[in-house]
């Protein structure tokens, strides 16, 4: 869980570059909600799937990448 | 070193969306110690471009690469030969690299992606504090290395003035009064007795308020 990590500060380093990566996508327009962090360990697998049934869905939703759209559109 | 900060993408966007093919310029010097425009910086940017566009459904080329430097001529050169596969460079150096590149490469433009701020230091990761003005006559032997030209927001030389308080200079409470420091620092070193020393006028011409400056050294141009 946050704070648990191995590597100490890893984590936490990991979360203020994975927001940046998120401001930046919102800033061109790219929804940053696409990048996710979730914090677990190496044993969850059960909590592992879940998360990612929970991101899948949630793109799902989001839609295909909108850079293929728009150079479909283009082409 | 020069401390500078990432423009805001908006503005580098509306800069350069009317080109094809761009070579986005980074710094390995000052820009990238204070993480505005090395390589790192270059290559986050160069994706952040490139998504956009290919968004707008357009496929601009933006290259990548990153100089020494780009105020000496040498590493300038490095370009000269792939500089005109371009339309225009990006340079994500300090304002002296943008305007060295633009004279370097006459007919091509170039334009800034970092807003260059100051002359400082690193405080601590992510904390950049100016420390320096350039007036061009070092006085830090008599103020125990600290200098009121550039830490007192009144440039004053003779001790702090009346709105200094607890320590803070009187245009905000986050602000050190830099005499104060300046007088604990002499305390520290038992150098009080330069404190009491009297000032003379400092000549400001070497200041840019007295002009855009150089410095000539015959003894080695060639």
């Amino acid at each position: 869980m946050e704070g648990d990590c191995h590597y100490n500060s890893g984590n936490f380093r990991a979360r203020k570059r994975v927001e940046q990566a998120q401001e930046i996508l919102n800033t061109i327009g790219i929804s940053g909600e696409r990048a996710q962090m979730y914090n677990l360990s190496s044993s969850e697998g059960p909590l592992f799937a879940q998360i990612a049934r929970e991101m899948t869905e949630k793109i799902r939703k989001l839609g295909p990448n909108p850079i293929k759209t728009a150079l479909k559109k283009a082409a | 070193m020069i401390v500078a900060s990432k423009k805001p993408i908006e503005e580098v966007i509306e800069n350069i969306k009317d080109y094809d093919k761009i070579l986005l310029l980074g710094c390995n010097e000052c820009v990238t110690v204070c993480e505005a425009g090395g390589k790192k910086e270059v290559g986050i940017l160069a994706s952040t471009l490139r998504m956009y566009f290919l968004n707008q459904g357009k496929d601009m080329k933006i290259d990548e690469r990153t100089l020494e430097r780009q105020c000496d001529q040498e590493y300038l050169d490095e370009i000269r030969d792939m500089a005109d596969q371009y339309d225009a460079i990006l340079s994500l150096a300090c304002g002296v690299g943008v305007q060295f590149t633009a004279e370097q490469y006459f007919s091509l433009p170039v334009y800034p992606g970092v807003n260059t701020c100051f002359l400082g230091a690193t405080e601590e990761r992510g904390l950049w504090t100016e420390r320096c003005q350039a007036c061009g006559q070092c006085i830090l032997a008599y103020t125990g290395g600290i200098c009121p030209v550039s830490r007192c927001a009144k440039r004053i030389l003779n001790g702090p003035c009346g709105g200094s308080s607890d320590g803070k200079c009187e245009i905000s409470k986050e602000l050190a009064c830099a005499w104060q420091l300046i007088v604990e620092r002499l305390k520290a070193l038992d150098r009080l007795d330069d404190y009491e020393k009297l000032f003379p006028l400092k000549d400001w011409s070497s200041d840019r308020a007295g002009g855009p400056r150089k410095v000539i050294r015959e003894d080695v141009q060639q």
